[in-house]
């Protein structure tokens, strides 16, 4: 069992990963699909920034519990003995990384047009910064850390159409937009999901490297359990695609209320995708 | 949704070992019975860590953080002074920074009769 700093780094990463993923995810789909997402484009603004923000206060958060856990108690927090320390190895390079991204992010949604591609050269920054710590870099591959940020674009991408859709879908004078923004997204993820998962797993293989580390370690099991979260998600965004969508297409109203419900089943499901996801990073071990 | 809550805990709460948290070897080793309180103790590393806390706990005296004294740079063998508190169960919890960035930590005991 993590001690109490192990827990709130998890926490504190969780809080990196949705707010990270969630804005660079909503930057990618206003980038992507700017005249479609026009009658929601003020809020997903708002939640970009307010995504962003979060992903600042995580970073700092997260920076000042590496102390807390290099003492053992809170006062580790703001010892500048140890900050100084963390400064001074990778842990202090993804903080600069992720600083200057979120407010890249920041900076850019201030300025229309063009800010969007800031705010998505940040985004990337930020993502980045994931593949310059962690278990990752020890397999001392710029083929393997590109391929993860590869995987964390995906996911971005995945989770930034969940409220413009869903909000879009709800809203019954905006549905053939909707539905077309829904068959954009299909189309694209078409190719976009195999690629995050061609990635995952192919991750998966260099780091555990055999079937055992796979089934008996913790790491390993918790890997296996966000896998069978992934088959979930891809149900799910499967029915969207055949069903709610080409419905909607259809003028269906009530299939726009299934599809928005089917999205925030997804959201809380990718939320358990990216706890698990921070404690595989935080707490668990690589099988040796 | 409780099954999916359950799920989620019981991949956050796993039995695997804290990150990185392992020691190739202590002095006196862990769960060793000796007669005579050792005068210092030992931490062999498998890699280079820079040690930024230890603590020593015993069945009758609260925990005491335990002098580094000038061993405050990355390496592999470490030597700490160990204050007598007699007979009885010592435990040894330390905390270090990997050259990786990553926190580590661990703990060992013996005990002296």
């Amino acid at each position: 069992m993590p001690d109490i700093w192990g827990i709130a780094a998890v926490f504190a990463k969780l809080g990196l990963y949705i707010g990270f993923a969630g804005s660079t995810g909503l930057v990618i789909v206003s980038c992507l699909y700017s005249g479609i997402v026009a009658p929601v484009h003020r809020v997903m603004q708002r939640q970009a920034r307010a995504l962003a923000c979060l992903a600042l206060a995580a970073t700092a958060i997260g920076f000042m519990l590496r102390g807390a856990a290099l003492t053992g108690g809170v006062d580790g927090m703001v010892d500048p003995e140890m900050l100084g320390l963390l400064w001074q190895t990778s842990v202090g390079d993804v903080l600069v990384y992720r600083v200057i991204g979120a407010v890249m992010i920041l900076v850019g949604l201030s300025f229309p047009h063009f800010g969007l591609w800031i705010a998505l050269l940040g985004g990337t920054v930020a993502l980045w910064s994931f593949a310059q710590i962690g278990h990752v870099p020890e397999l001392e591959s710029v083929g393997v850390q590109l391929l993860l940020l590869l995987h964390l674009l995906c996911v971005a991408f995945w989770v930034g159409i969940f409220n413009p859709l869903r909000s879009m879908a709800l809203m019954p004078e905006h549905l053939t937009d909707a539905a077309e923004l829904g068959h954009r997204f299909g189309r694209t993820a078409a190719l976009v999901v195999p690629a995050l998962i061609g990635a995952g797993l192919w991750m998966a293989w260099l780091l555990i490297g055999n079937l055992q580390g796979l089934l008996f370690t913790g790491y390993g099991q918790a890997l296996l359990f966000k896998v069978f979260l992934v088959g979930l998600l891809l149900t799910l965004g499967a029915a969207n695609k055949l069903r709610f969508v080409p419905a909607m297409q259809n003028g269906e109203a009530k299939a726009a209320r299934h599809l928005a419900r089917s999205i925030e089943v997804e959201a809380i499901v990718v939320l358990v995708v990216l706890a698990t996801t921070a404690t595989l990073t935080s707490v668990l071990t690589l099988p040796s | 949704m409780k099954k999916i809550v359950t799920l989620a805990l019981m991949a956050a709460l796993p039995s695997g070992a804290l990150a990185h948290s392992k020691v190739e070897e202590t002095t006196p080793a862990d769960g060793a019975t000796i007669t005579t309180v050792p005068a210092e103790i030992g931490l062999n590393f498998s890699k280079d860590i820079r040690l930024t806390r230890i603590e020593m706990a015993h069945e009758e005296h609260s925990a005491v953080s335990l002098d580094l004294g000038d061993q405050t740079s990355f390496g592999q063998e470490f030597t700490i002074p160990l204050p007598s508190n007699g007979t009885g169960t010592y435990v040894i919890e330390w905390r270090g920074l990997g050259e990786d960035g990553h926190a580590m930590q661990g703990e060992f005991s013996f005990s002296v009769e």
